[in-house]
């Protein structure tokens, strides 16, 4: 029990790295194109030029929190859940004068949460032919909302937070105990703060150093591109997955081009990682200090193409040294790290690649064995069950409204059941899809923290009853009356008794005007459970007139239409079931088959 | 929106699935929901993802490329009473379909329909009355009882 509870708080975290990791991933490029037009058109940059330099400070500020705040709403509460997002983070934005990646990573969730919020409590009272008015305005109207708090509550907090930082940072540095600072410089870096810290205190600071001495180690406390450096090449070497994959790519771009943004979502991702940053980041500052590391000015970006060109006369050994110093150490811890996740990860993947082989297995026909006693634990967290499909427009909506029909029967509250295009599935925890087989793996590869069932029939799947059995059982619901009792008939069919089925080849049914339909259905339901049984007897849908009159046939009839047929034939062997689909005197029948 | 007679065609013999497709799309774009161009894309739509759905019945529609196509929502029933087989070629066991709902949808103004058709042929039994259904008013009379 203690073990468990230790796991989910662990996982909480490292759901809520996901979560931030996941507002930023998406936006990547944004942040590239970002670091690039400043890298290349600053002032300070490669090629000057004020003009372009114009997209720098509205970028930052502007274009990146909207994103970070618009994603962010999205994944709680899709395109609704983003516009409110987005809004609402403009009230943080403006009057700041930090770029508001904080306070744009808690808006944007805010706003789309806010806005689901709502909808659960009034979208199904609106009156058809409202639907627009109520969705545009209650959006707007929340938005608007939002962004006043944000500007009155959020955006102080957030200001208030980064002047701590700025505060930690410049207590240290007077009392001289310089390395100390990344202390407080790298988690405010990942928290994209990096710009309050390096440009409104160090490098102010670091010029009035620079005048009298020539040169400032305060320049490199925060644009040292080591501990970014250490932790992607740990990825490169110990990670997995999309993140091992781009990170020697991110590597290239952070410790070249000085974007160190690039870096922080792989820390978001997993917060243990921070430690990496710092003990590089403290061991890096220590290295400088001790070697006599120094710049002449601000390295903006923090390239090591810059840093390089910006070391003062005889501090290049100090300067490097630290550089490299920092790289190692955060590779170490971040190596470290990682290796020891790995364990609890490679637990994760492996029951990723058993509900795989599950789906699988299921999706085939075959029974599962582990999977009834794993379905209880897993349910437990279900809050909402999505049905997937390629467009969304029919056989998702066919499976959701069934499956919302039964929850309803059930008196299951609390959980939602909708449907949508694969397309557009969000990941999230708490989340239940069901697929047809087919979709099953790109449902998987799309949404990796949900459970998934995968069906391939969408109309009388017995899957459904599964779900919604495992789902009252944990909604605590009375558990007196049972779902769906199951009806196995105790009754011995004696209709079936005097039939000899060992001279039985051939079953049929009879293809009668207004029972085409029905016969059809009924030979082909019949088919299916004898090749279930591994039986070779022949099923044939004819018509009455092609009906052979021996005993080698047996003919599967209602009451009615048996009175018929033994007026008709003698020697052909009749039996009897109440209904020629659903009747339960077809397991008998079936076992005495050849 | 409600199913129409027009949109109802009974004891039809079809050798493919594509013929049935074509057969339900062709209603689709008789009655003025769909341009030509929709029937392919549902045929499409089905060759990527089966739109069997069990209990013998199929609900064919486009792709989301296809939605272009839909000039208005609409379903259109195709009655096969000797059935046609859904699966996919290589696939060793049948699927039989012996009632075929073509469906465009637009803005889920189908919805409420299909969710109805959904309960209703969730019982084969149900699904058995439509496929031996003898004339459109008993179709659309079977389908219409769900709602209440």
């Amino acid at each position: 029990m203690e073990a468990r509870k230790n796991t989910s708080l662990k996982a909480k975290i490292q759901k809520l790295g996901t979560n931030l990791s996941s507002m930023v991933m998406p936006n990547i490029a944004a942040i590239i194109a970002w670091g690039l037009i400043t890298a290349m058109f600053m002032a300070s940059g490669w090629f000057p030029n004020a003009k372009i330099a114009l997209l720098i400070t509205p970028m930052l500020n502007y274009l990146l929190p909207l994103l970070i705040a618009y994603v962010g709403g999205r994944l709680v509460y899709d395109e609704r859940g983003a516009v409110v997002g987005a809004i609402a983070v403009m009230g943080v934005i403006v009057g700041a004068k930090i770029p508001m990646f904080l306070g744009a990573m808690i808006m944007g969730p805010l706003g789309g949460w806010c806005i689901k919020k709502f909808d659960e409590l009034f979208q199904d009272k609106v009156k058809s032919g409202f639907e627009m008015i109520y969705n545009n305005f209650s959006s707007g109207i929340i938005g608007m909302l939002l962004a006043i708090f944000g500007t009155y509550i959020v955006n102080p907090l957030v200001v208030a937070g980064s002047n701590f930082m700025s505060k930690g940072v410049d207590w240290i540095i007077s009392i001289h105990m310089l390395p100390l600072a990344n202390i407080f410089i790298e988690p405010a870096k990942v928290l994209f703060l990096n710009n309050a810290i390096g440009n409104g205190i160090l490098v102010p600071l670091g010029i009035q150093q620079a005048a009298s001495s020539g040169k400032s180690v305060l320049f490199l406390l925060e644009s040292n591109p080591g501990p970014g450096l250490g932790i992607l090449l740990a990825f490169m070497f110990f990670g997995k997955g999309s993140a091992k994959g781009s990170a020697p790519g991110a590597a290239i771009i952070q410790f070249f081009g000085g974007i160190h943004e690039i870096y922080f979502p792989y820390i978001l991702m997993k917060p243990a990682l921070i430690f990496a940053a710092i003990a590089g980041g403290v061991s890096g500052t220590f290295t400088f200090q001790l070697l006599g590391g120094g710049l002449k000015a601000a390295a903006s970006p923090g390239s090591i193409i810059a840093i390089a060109l910006m070391t003062a006369k005889g501090a290049y050994l100090g300067t490097f040294g630290g550089v490299l110093v920092a790289a190692i150490v955060s590779f170490i811890v971040a190596s470290f790290i990682l290796k020891a996740d790995k364990s609890m990860d490679d637990v994760d993947l492996d029951a990723k690649q058993a509900e795989m082989q599950r789906m699988k297995d299921e999706s085939k026909g075959m029974p599962t064995a582990a999977a009834a006693q794993q379905s209880v634990e897993s349910y437990k967290d279900v809050k909402k069950v999505i049905f997937a499909c390629d467009a969304g427009m029919g056989s998702s909506a066919m499976g959701a409204s069934l499956l919302r029909d039964k929850v309803k029967k059930a008196g299951i509250a609390d959980i939602s059941v909708t449907n949508t295009a694969i397309n557009r599935l969000q990941d999230e925890q708490g989340l239940l899809v069901i697929t047809q087989a087919e979709l099953a793996e790109r449902a998987a590869q799309k949404t990796p923290n949900a459970m998934h069932v995968a069906v391939d029939n969408f109309l009388s799947s017995p899957k459904y009853d599964e779900v919604i059995a495992n789902l009252k059982a944990l909604t605590q619901i009375s558990s007196e009356e049972a779902t769906t009792p199951v009806q196995k008939t105790t009754a011995t069919v004696t209709t079936a008794n005097d039939v000899d089925f060992a001279k039985v080849t051939e079953v049929n049914f009879i293809s009668h005007d207004q029972h085409k339909g029905t016969a059809t259905m009924a030979t082909e339901l019949l088919k299916e459970r004898l090749d279930k049984a591994g039986k070779k007897v022949t099923v044939k849908n004819v018509t009455i007139n092609d009906l052979a009159d021996n005993d080698a046939h047996l003919v599967v009839a209602t009451q009615q239409a048996a009175k018929n047929l033994r007026l008709r034939y003698t020697n052909v062997q009749i039996v009897v079931v109440d209904d020629l689909l659903t009747s339960q005197q077809y397991d008998e029948i079936v076992s005495k088959l050849k | 929106m409600d199913l129409e007679k027009n949109m109802i065609v009974l004891d039809k013999h079809v050798a493919t699935k594509n013929e049935a497709i074509e057969l339900a799309g062709n209603l689709l774009v008789e009655a003025g929901c769909v341009e030509p161009e929709y029937i392919k894309s549902m045929i499409t739509r089905n060759d990527d993802v089966s739109t069997y759905m069990g209990n013998f019945i199929a609900i064919p529609h486009g792709t989301d490329d296809g939605k272009k196509y839909i000039k208005k929502t609409g379903i259109s029933i195709v009655q096969i009473p000797m059935g046609v087989d859904f699966s996919d070629d290589e696939s060793s066991s049948a699927e039989v379909v012996t009632v075929v709902f073509g469906i465009a949808g637009l803005n889920g103004e189908h919805l409420n329909i299909l969710s109805q058709i959904a309960l209703f042929c969730s019982d084969v039994r149900n699904v058995a009355k439509l496929a031996d259904a003898q004339s459109e008013e008993e179709i659309i009379n079977l389908l219409k009882e769900v709602g209440k």
